[in-house]
């Protein structure tokens, strides 16, 4: 080594590379990994939503079918949507083998429902007539 | 803060412009290969973590400070000074000449701490004396000292051992 100034000294000692550092370890596949887990987890996410929102549905909409299934045998549900007016108590007298046979039969009729208008319950207007059994 | 893929290739190429002279800062200051290798993945890493560099004014600079900072902790924790490895090859000669890296490497391996990491800042760095008295909270003239005195003593250890060599 010749006996240099201090600048040529300091380019001398440049001409020395440092060793280059061995890669980042973790990078690329950490990143990645990573980046996979969030997608992943994204995903799992969305799925669960979708199934949850999917069993709500499907349980919201077979509520009132148990509902009907369950109320099949009950004569008083299957009637209710059904008024007793004067027609039908004429109707139900006619066909009953007695009177006493007819108001048991009404006995298991709901007046849940309202009636038209104009029109009158049997119930109230049979109440209000005396009849000679 | 939100980290991208820009970010992150920013870093790695950073890593790849200034990670030999990270890596000799660092084998400076703590005398082993792996501590420095490992001080540098971790100043990295944390880097990649925390995000973008976009806010750094000096990357350079904040590159010293980091691998300072994580080589001095990781010195800390580990609380010993180890004494620097003779063996391990801290350059990469140029024109096969592994005497010389050997003799600027013990030559450097003589001189105090505070001198030889002005050294390497400076030289290899290619750190100003302003950068430098910012990263080791120095004034300037200080810095230009050290510098100064540890030209003079790796060039006379150099040559002494060149000497020594040739009449040998």
């Amino acid at each position: 080594m010749p006996t240099l100034d201090d600048e040529h000294f300091k380019a001398y000692l440049k001409q020395f590379r440092p060793i280059v550092p061995e890669p980042l370890p973790a990078v690329g596949p950490r990143h990645r990994a990573r980046r996979t887990f969030v997608l992943g987890a994204w995903a799992a996410t969305a799925a669960i939503l979708v199934l949850g929102a999917l069993t709500l549905h499907v349980l919201t909409n077979r509520a009132p079918v148990t509902e009907t299934v369950g109320n099949v045998g009950n004569p008083e549900h299957l009637q209710a949507s059904q008024p007793l007016t004067m027609g039908s108590a004429n109707a139900l007298m006619a066909r009953a083998p007695s009177f006493k046979a007819m108001v048991d039969d009404m006995a298991f009729c709901s007046q849940s429902v309202p009636l038209p208008k104009g029109k009158r319950s049997a119930i109230a207007v049979l109440g209000k007539e005396k009849i000679k059994l | 803060m939100h980290r991208t893929d820009g970010d992150t290739s920013e870093i790695e190429l950073l890593y790849r412009q200034h990670g030999p002279a990270l890596l000799l800062f660092a084998q400076a200051l703590t005398g082993e290969r792996g501590r420095a290798q490992d001080a540098i993945h971790q100043a990295f890493l944390k880097l990649i973590e925390k995000g973008s560099l976009s806010q750094v004014v000096d990357k350079k600079a904040y590159l010293f400070a980091c691998v300072r900072n994580t080589a001095l902790n990781e010195g800390k924790l580990q609380n010993r000074n180890a004494p620097l490895d003779p063996d391990a090859a801290w350059f990469s000669p140029a024109d096969r000449d592994y005497a010389g890296e050997q003799n600027l490497r013990r030559a450097l391996q003589a001189l105090p701490d505070d001198q030889r990491q002005v050294m390497v800042l400076h030289v290899w760095g290619e750190m100003t004396f302003s950068q430098i008295s910012d990263l080791l909270d120095l004034s300037s003239n200080t810095v230009a000292s050290r510098y100064r005195y540890a030209l003079a003593k790796l060039r006379d250890s150099m040559l002494a051992k060149e000497n020594s060599c040739a009449n040998s």
